[in-house]
């Protein structure tokens, strides 16, 4: 029998999830192919980040399902984790741990070997610009840092897929170009990343493939180029999203020359 | 000013309850004790009027009152936490006045079961002491200024341990002085215990009780109804002096919150900590990685003081009737009630955790893993205070044959309490203050909560030792032989509570660890 999707990383099949009367994802298909670079975009509220923490394991769905590289994520659980890596946005931390004991935490919890975990880790945290760091509390760190040392959980299994809510906010672009750079890597030796953003540009850079999300559906998805569709990506966002209110000669007293 | 931000926290209580469902139980539950409460004290301050004479009225309300401001300034370090739901490091961006933004957090206390019904309570003083006009007039500006000192008190004593929590030697600073505080409050209740016979002590205990801060605005009243004006006088004059002086500590405490607001959420100045620490001297598997972390938790974070305060500082309480020259049977008690205490102490431990849970819930680690893991700083303190503890007993009462059945009861308490905590855990959290914010705050109803969820909890583990518990008394009696027997039934009564909670916890666990974490993303 054929699993759904199961040539894709990622495969989410009439997803939906309420919160009280808000249906925040509503029957939301979609498949990201293994190997791609995959960008979902939306605004506020789309229900991506939603849609993301049902796609890991984090929300029960209230209907559909979810496959990770074929492992049913809400059957096959702990396959299926084993398999994702997760960067989730606005959780918080056991930020009371040093960096390079948050890192090995996550190591651990999954039961890996401690001198893997060890060294991968030490690696981790050269490669992030974190090694000077390692033995800071993660609760002193600055939002850049948590982020990045947030990544470095969510890679120390290496795992086939990422999953990035947000990766890129509050980072500084030094940062975020080390981020990037580490991302492209795991992409280019044939790992899939999905990540959201809200950032048009860093979108349109890095990914081979993009998603537009609205009212917890998808309203385009494709080819960066088959999304874009002569535009960038930016006008067909606002184009197919829509709600652009006109300030006009609105907030009047805001401006500070009438004084 | 003042008035907005009333209205700011009755909106923010409304909006909470109606968010999470917890909260909105315990915040009945609260209501409706209190509401008790209310009206066995509102008969007694009536009867106090019309059925007893006045020098009885005294008695009660000064010492009633001194208690209960007494209560104000201890409780909320000591057990459940004060009502923080403005937290004044949110009000350091606005450009509120601090004399006003200091009146408007006092007044917006009031808005809260407890203190509403003190506040109810105070003002029907008025109605107690209505025997002269003098006294009617009095009687409430007494009453105001009573209420609002025990208010401040609160808000005082919580503000002023969490900075000294976070401090470096603050923590072992905070535990010496609520040791000794207890200890203070300890010598002085067995001392009055003692003499509780003799005619004329509580009356005398009133006339102290009443120059002190405790109790000078309760007393004013009383001395007017006395006749004596101008001591009542002058003890309300000296009661509103306490009330601005708690207000000035309160405000330069305030102050160095809203000036330095970062220091509220974040924690002791960065400290480079190398290697793994607890992760490299526990075992390497995903049980001994969440025993670590839990370790170093308990160690760093402010949030766990009280829980280290009240089952250090409980079970050493009981040496004090040994101490003070009283009846030393009460020491036997300590091995079981630290074993009691910490058993279950850990039984809403994903709530200290907060949101940082999805990394449980991310990894797939095992429920078993889960449980067990969360045991570790427990276990390992009971591993040294119970065998400990009751070494000490058997040494005050000179008969170490006791020591088997003392540790037993003990170690009884301690693994169906794991058992328990296991179980309850993985049940449902309930609020707790979240990493960063005032360890001995409370989010509103959640004392209420933590009272009840506790009172079962403890019912639970004392049930499950009934039998442990006969076996001991027969221990007592002087039957060596059932000692080592109730040794050897607490090693198989435990062990087997421990292995059935932390299975069913895990059980429970596994099936429900997203719907923990939709929990802890609501009540957070």
């Amino acid at each position: 029998m054929h699993t759904p999707g199961s040539s894709a990383a990622l495969s989410l099949r009439g997803l939906s999830k309420a919160y009280g009367q808000t249906l925040a994802v509503d029957r939301l298909d979609l498949d990201v192919p293994r190997g791609s670079f995959f960008g979902l975009v939306g605004p506020n509220g789309a229900g991506k980040t939603t849609t993301l923490s049902m796609a890991t394991g984090l929300l029960r769905p209230d209907a559909g399902t979810v496959h990770v590289l074929g492992h049913d994520v809400w059957s096959d659980t702990v396959r299926a984790k084993q398999l994702v890596g997760i960067l989730p946005d606005g959780l918080r931390l056991f930020d009371r741990l040093t960096g390079l004991q948050l890192i090995c935490y996550s190591g651990l919890l999954r039961g890996m070997d401690r001198r893997v975990v060890t060294d991968r880790a030490h690696e981790l945290l050269d490669a992030l610009g974190l090694a000077e760091a390692d033995g800071v509390l993660v609760v002193d760190y600055s939002a850049g840092m948590t982020k990045k040392i947030s990544l470095a959980c969510a890679l120390i299994h290496a795992p086939r897929l990422l999953v990035l809510d947000e990766p890129f906010e509050a980072v500084d672009p030094i940062s975020a170009t080390t981020i990037r750079q580490i991302l492209e890597g795991y992409a280019a030796s044939g790992g899939t990343v999905i990540l959201s953003s809200h950032v048009m540009d860093l979108v349109q850079r890095l990914c081979d493939r993009v998603a537009i999300v609205a009212a917890g559906q998808i309203r385009a998805e494709g080819t960066l180029d088959e999304v874009r569709s002569g535009m960038t990506l930016e006008e067909r966002f606002v184009d197919l999203v829509g709600g652009q209110t006109d300030v006009g000669e609105g907030l009047a007293w805001l401006r500070s020359s009438s004084d | 000013m003042v008035a907005l931000i009333v209205g700011l926290k009755w909106q923010l209580l409304r909006n909470g309850l109606r968010r999470s469902t917890p909260q909105l139980v315990g915040m009945i539950i609260a209501v409706l004790y209190g509401l008790g409460v209310l009206t066995v004290a509102l008969s007694g301050l009536i009867a106090l009027r019309f059925a007893l004479p006045s020098d009885v009225a005294r008695t009660v309300i000064i010492i009633g009152g001194s208690l209960v401001m007494l209560g104000w300034a201890i409780l909320p370090v000591l057990a459940y936490g004060i009502d923080e739901t403005l937290d004044p490091a949110r009000f350091a961006t606005f450009a509120v006045p601090r004399r006003q933004l200091v009146i408007g957090l006092l007044l917006s206390s009031l808005v809260s079961v407890p203190a509403a019904v003190m506040a109810i309570l105070g003002l029907a003083t008025v109605i107690t002491w209505s025997r002269s006009l003098l006294a009617v007039v009095v009687a409430p500006v007494a009453a105001v200024v009573a209420v609002l000192t025990c208010v401040a008190l609160g808000r005082v004593t919580s503000t002023a341990s969490f900075a000294m929590s976070r401090r470096r030697r603050g923590k072992e600073a905070l535990l010496f002085l609520m040791l000794l505080l207890s200890l203070g409050v300890g010598v002085a209740v067995s001392s009055i215990m003692k003499r509780a016979s003799s005619p004329g002590l509580l009356p005398h205990l009133a006339d102290v009780l009443g120059w002190t801060p405790l109790g000078l605005a309760w007393s004013a009243p009383a001395d007017i109804v006395d006749g004596a004006i101008g001591s009542g006088l002058l003890r309300l004059a000296l009661g509103l002096v306490f009330l601005v002086v708690m207000l000035v500590a309160w405000d330069s405490l305030l102050r160095a919150a809203l000036e330095n607001p970062r220091a509220t959420a974040g924690a002791a100045p960065a400290t480079r900590n190398t290697g793994l620490g607890w992760f490299g001297r526990l075992p390497p598997t995903p049980t001994g990685a969440v025993a670590a972390r839990s370790i170093v938790s308990w160690r760093r974070d402010p949030r766990y003081v009280a829980s280290v305060v009240l089952v250090l500082v409980l079970p050493l309480g009981l040496l004090l009737p040994a101490l003070t020259g009283g009846d030393s049977a009460w020491t036997l008690a300590m091995a079981p009630v630290a074993g009691f205490m910490l058993g279950w102490s850990t039984h809403n431990d994903i709530a200290y955790d907060g949101t940082a849970f999805w990394g449980h819930v991310a990894t797939g680690v095992s429920g078993r893993a889960d449980r067990i893991g969360r045991l570790a700083p427990t276990a390992f303190a009971g591993s040294l205070l119970l065998p400990g503890y009751a070494a000490v007993s058997c040494v005050l009462i000179g008969r170490w044959s006791l020591w088997p059945a003392l540790f037993g009861i003990g170690l009884g308490f301690l693994l169906t309490g794991f058992g328990v905590a296991s179980v309850m855990s993985a049940l449902r959290p309930y609020p707790v203050p979240g990493p960063g914010e005032n360890p001995f705050g409370a989010p509103p109803g959640s004392s209420a909560l933590t009272v009840l969820v506790q009172a079962v909890a403890g019912t639970a583990v004392f049930v499950l030792n009934l039998p442990l518990l006969g076996v001991g008394i027969g221990a007592l009696m002087g039957n060596v032989w059932m000692g080592w027997l109730c040794l050897g039934l607490a090693v198989v009564l435990g062990s087997g509570a421990l292995a059935l909670g932390t299975w069913w916890g895990a059980r429970l666990y596994e099936r429900r660890a997203p719907e923990l974490l939709a929990d802890l993303s609501r009540i957070r």
